[in-house]
């Protein structure tokens, strides 16, 4: 039983196999090649790079015209403000960094252990209207966020939730189980339901036969869902705007957004606190880099 | 109902046991506790979380509810549908939208395939070069947005100073009409670009190596080889990346809200920033649940589409 | 799609259908109960003399957004508050300001709120009377404050609904606010380029600034609120309005079509987009309060209009490029008064106090101590100290304010000549409506006499509403 499923499932864009054209095209053509790819490289990264370049600036270079590229003086004291307060302690912002790593966290613990039963057994069982009950789950996850939060805000004043981490963990996880259920019953399908059969024979229930043999196989894919889930809840913005209102709820994407719109403007500090806030996501994303594809489809295109 | 969170929960202890138990009893009851037991507490979250919101929304619909104002909420039928779909505001914001998707979708489309094309065609790094491609999807639609607005700030934005560089003149990015949408079109592009560069990659890469070796014998044209080969190949999936970012499109909200804040005037306001309107500036509750509804129904056309050619290709 | 081929029959689909009709009867339900909570839609009222306090720990909650003063009210209101009630947190939860009005609202809309005095925008007023949101102080007013010791004017624009004819105040009126902050526009103007006299009148204001502009490379003539967010382009449009004689609406007959769009309204939109637009800087037309401020300490206006509360980094040497100390700065920058044309009215800014009806009974009575406590002639005349702009007419003569910024006098010149708009319910749209059609003129969006014509018939549709089926809020 040494099948690994990260392997099997694994595919990616890692795939080799030799280019046709070199034969063809000649040495001008891959050279074309290469140039258009990297300055479309440099368009794609340059705002990631100017957005780290201007977390390190002082304010009077930021606004420099025209715009300082190498020439600056570097400083830290923006990421320094993004953790502490001017006049010491902890930042609002720092709290709002805080505030998202526990909604992010405890969304995509329940959404995991939520999902994945449901992705196995529709995945083993043959469950009547199967198609139409995986379409209504996955068209859940497509519903307009800024149309959901109408009912949902009705919702939350009756019991409550408004305003509370709760509310947003809720919220979230019920957007994050029809993506871990999608996901993780691709990465089911294609452990063998054989295992689980040869197991009950030995006398094994069916609920044994998960437990001790496929849940196993399934753990990098959990761990890829989770991340994806992760990276979700973490980025969520339009519940947090309309469902939360104090300092000690807000989490960090309103908390970042509402950097801007005071009296001035200082986007050394927004682009100190992007970065920061990108960071993690970036890591995460890396580590889950095998099953990009499955994760930003919902699960739904896995090759 | 059952109580399936007992029932996952005391499990553990029992696998632990060493030696097989006997065999349990039929299988077949077994396995219908453990279908209900595992799907109906995602399936009971869904419904609270998702369609009891939506149900409420589209009992609300029909009324002339006000979230604020309070009172009873009367009875009204359709007017409120009546009301979304003959008026001009809305007509305007549904081109808003059908003119990003359309543009976004297809810009993302052709750059997305075209680099991932190049990147099939290299032997090294493309690993690598698939991850740089891919940072802006991961980004927070916040961070993108207000970064976006800060590049392109037509006093101090980096944009405009590279074209001065190149003495060229300033360009009102969020502030003229047209270039406002366009600029919308170009940010949401450059965010996901590589959604479809990565799906596009993932098509390319599964092309059996021994079409194109066949093709060569014939000494087919480089064309008529991507247009035979290749692009069959890879069109399904790309489809499906598509429609998918489609459905995303459709919804926009975040990047509206804080790039140009549907301005200038509200040439930029999408369908999604106008429910907001109507639901937090007037709470006209019963109206913005209609218009959410119809929304709705959209999505659920789209979904249909998305899955159908999912299914197709899938059986494929 | 391709399932596995498993046997195992159940229903779940009965089962969903099941619970499917059982959610829907409890949202009717729900829905139902959610109906009753606001059948009568007057504000409660407060007692006419403070309940007794407690003695226990009592935090006191504010909301505002997120700018200066709402710092400087936290810091100022935990060191002097606590002298007296030394068992009071004071609290002051910001949000984004383009958030402000959604985050009361629907805490409000909520009938629970995480604050005890939220200060709403004056023209906020109304909706929440009309809902019952906040409440109504006047008996506790009559008994607990100086009323004579203010510019009418500014009781009623803080606090009275309905609300005041321009200046005056309805002696008779219910209040449900007190003044927290004053504010009004005041000219920025530079001293070293356009000279240290101020312009007079607004005609005068504009050649100045063309001039200046033409003199001037790089540095704009004019730099002013266009967003389409907020109440940014609207109380832009408005000021100019008031300054060549329009008026906004009849209040009396509820007429804002034929009102606003009147000549006068339309020499004010000519002068806005043809005459002041072209003097602003390229791209200038998504431009709030720090925009403003960024160009004014880039050096890149002659003369530009903001928010006296919103004027205090500009004399920041960290924030400026016009001078590493603030007495350099100020060699640069003036501040003054509004230049009058057929008027001289000013926008009036600045918030009100207020007590949630849905704050805990201490909170709300702590509440209104505080507020008997910050309208003291010594504790006003502290704030002002403090960086705030008070309300009370000894503490705006003050030395103590005088001479806290360089703007202050403006201010007090300014009391006056101030013009608020209308505080009625309806008024989230209305300024919407204003908002997104002045941002569009400014921006070639729409011709000018469109899009003044437009707003007034959609505000007029907006006010006409109430008795309309269905589809309210397009």
């Amino acid at each position: 039983m040494a099948v690994s499923v990260g392997e099997a499932v694994s595919t990616g864009p890692v795939r080799d196999h030799t280019p046709p054209a070199r034969r063809f095209g000649g040495r001008g053509r891959s050279v074309l090649e290469v140039a258009l790819l990297a300055v479309l490289a440099v368009v794609m990264l340059f705002p990631v790079l100017w957005m780290i370049e201007t977390s390190i600036k002082e304010n009077r270079d930021v606004y420099a015209i025209p715009a300082k590229f190498f020439d600056f003086k570097v400083t830290m004291d923006h990421f320094k403000d993004v953790f502490f307060a001017s006049g010491g302690g902890r930042s609002a912002l720092s709290v709002s960094f805080l505030n998202s790593v526990v909604v992010a966290g405890v969304s995509t613990v329940l959404a995991t252990v939520l999902g994945v039963p449901a992705a196995w057994a529709y995945s083993r069982f043959a469950v009547k209207a199967k198609k139409d009950q995986l379409f209504f789950i996955l068209s859940t996850r497509f519903m307009p966020p800024v149309v959901v939060v109408i009912p949902i805000f009705l919702m939350y004043r009756q019991v409550g939730l408004i305003d509370t981490k709760l509310g947003l963990i809720l919220i979230y996880t019920a957007f994050n189980v029809p993506f871990t259920i999608w996901m993780m019953k691709g990465f089911v399908d294609e452990v063998p339901a054989e295992y689980e059969d040869a197991a009950m024979l030995d006398g094994y229930t069916r609920l044994q036969a998960f437990w001790r043999f496929t849940l196993p196989l399934l753990l990098p894919g959990i761990a890829a869902t989770a991340v994806f889930a992760l990276i979700f809840s973490w980025n969520e913005f339009v519940f947090a705007i309309f469902l939360t209102s104090s300092d000690t709820v807000r989490t960090a994407p309103p908390a970042i957004a509402g950097l801007i719109g005071g009296t001035t403007v200082d986007w050394g500090l927004v682009a100190a606190a992007s970065v920061v806030f990108a960071l993690p996501v970036l890591v995460f994303a890396y580590l889950v880099r095998k099953h990009l594809v499955a994760g930003v489809t919902l699960g739904a295109v896995r090759r | 109902m059952s109580d399936p969170v007992s029932l996952t929960t005391e499990h553990p202890g029992q696998v632990a046991s060493a030696t097989p138990p006997a065999p349990g009893r039929s299988s077949r009851l077994s396995d219908r506790w453990l279908t209900v037991a595992f799907t109906s507490p995602a399936l009971l979250l869904l419904l609270a979380m998702s369609v009891f919101p939506l149900l409420w929304a589209l009992y609300l619909s029909f009324t002339d509810y006000s979230a604020t104002r309070g009172g009873p909420a009367h009875f009204v039928g359709f007017e409120n549908y009546t009301a979304i779909l003959t008026s001009a505001q809305v007509h305007q914001r549904a081109l808003t939208t059908l003119i990003y998707v359309v543009g976004a979708v297809t810009l993302q489309t052709v750059l997305g395939f075209a680099i991932a094309y190049l990147i099939s065609r290299r032997t090294h790094g493309r690993g690598l070069l698939t991850t740089l491609f891919l940072v802006p999807m991961m980004l927070s639609p916040v961070v993108v947005g207000l970064f976006w607005r800060f590049m392109l700030d037509a006093q101090f934005g980096v944009i405009n100073s590279m074209l001065g560089s190149l003495g060229l003149e300033q360009v009102e990015w969020l502030t003229r009409q047209r270039t406002a949408l366009i600029s919308l079109i170009v940010v949401d592009t450059w965010q996901w670009t590589p959604f479809i560069m990565l799906i596009a990659l993932a098509g390319l890469t599964a092309v059996p190596k021994y079409l194109y070796e066949a093709a060569a014998i014939d000494r087919a044209s480089e064309w008529f080889r991507f247009r035979t080969i290749t692009l069959p190949l890879v069109w399904p999936l790309l489809l499906i990346a598509v429609l998918f970012r489609a459905i995303e499109a459709f919804r926009l909200f975040d990047l509206v809200y804080i790039l140009t804040s549907g301005g200038p005037g509200v040439s930029t306001e999408t369908l999604s920033f106008h429910v907001y309107k109507v639901a937090f500036l007037g709470f006209n509750t019963g109206t913005a649940s209609a218009y959410g509804i119809l929304m709705v129904l959209v999505v659920l056309v789209l979904t249909q589409l998305y899955l159908r050619y999912l299914n197709k290709l899938k059986e494929d | 799609m391709r399932y596995p081929k498993r046997v195992g029959r159940l229903s779940v689909p009965r089962r969903t259908v099941r619970l499917a009709t059982a959610a829907m009867l409890v949202a009717t339900t729900m829905a139902a109960c959610g109906q009753d909570d606001g059948e009568k839609a007057s504000a409660p009222k407060a007692p006419a003399t403070i309940p007794e306090l407690t003695k226990d720990p009592l935090t006191l909650s504010f909301i505002w957004f997120d700018w200066p003063p709402a710092h400087a009210l936290e810091t100022f209101a935990n060191a002097e508050y606590a002298k007296e009630r030394s068992n009071v947190t004071i609290k002051v939860n910001t949000v984004p300001n383009a958030n402000w009005h959604d985050a009361i609202f629907t805490q409000f809309a909520a009938r629970k709120t995480d604050f005890d005095i939220p200060i709403l925008d004056s023209q906020h007023i109304g909706e929440a009377v009309t809902n019952g949101n906040i409440l109504d102080i006047t008996d506790f007013v009559k008994k607990n404050i100086d009323v004579k010791a203010y510019n009418p004017y500014l009781l009623a624009a803080y606090g009275q609904f309905p609300q005041a004819e321009t200046g005056k105040r309805d002696e008779n009126a219910s209040l449900y606010g007190l003044p927290l902050l004053g504010d009004t526009w005041t000219m920025i103007y530079r001293k070293d380029l356009i000279g240290d006299e101020p312009p007079q009148t607004w005609d005068e204001m504009i050649s100045v600034a063309e001039k200046c502009q033409a003199d001037n490379p790089g540095v704009s003539g004019l730099a002013f609120h266009q967003a389409n967010g907020s109440d940014a382009a609207a109380v832009t449009y408005n000021t100019v309005n008031g300054v060549y004689g329009g008026n906004l609406w009849d209040p009396k007959t509820r007429k804002i079509d034929g009102v606003l769009n009147d000549a006068a309204g339309q020499e004010a939109m000519d002068v806005l987009v043809n005459k002041m637009k072209p003097l602003t800087a390229t791209g200038s037309g998504n431009w709030f309060i720090d925009e403003v401020n960024a160009a004014v300490a880039q050096g890149k206006a002659c003369i530009a209009f903001n928010w006296i509360a919103a004027s205090g980094g500009l004399l920041d040497p960290k924030q400026s490029t016009l001078g590493t100390t603030r007495e350099q700065i100020l060699d640069k920058l003036g501040f003054a008064t509004l230049p009058s044309q057929k008027t001289n009215l000013v926008p009036l800014g600045g918030m009100g106090m207020h007590v949630s009806a849905y704050s805990s009974e201490p909170n709300q009575a702590e509440a209104l101590n505080f507020m008997k406590w910050f309208e003291r002639a010594d504790i006003q005349k502290k704030w002002a100290a403090a960086g705030g702009v008070p309300s009370r007419t000894d503490a705006l003569e003050s030395p103590e304010f005088l001479n806290a910024g360089p703007f202050n006098q403006v201010y007090t010149d300014s009391v006056p000549r101030m013009r608020d708009m209308w505080n009625v319910p309806e008024y989230a749209r209305l300024v919407d409506i204003e908002n997104t059609n002045v941002n569009a003129a400014l921006n070639g969006a729409k011709k000018p006499k469109d899009a003044l014509d437009d707003i007034a018939k959609e505000q007029q549709g907006v006010l006409d509403s109430s008795g309309r089926k269905g589809g309210g809020g397009l």
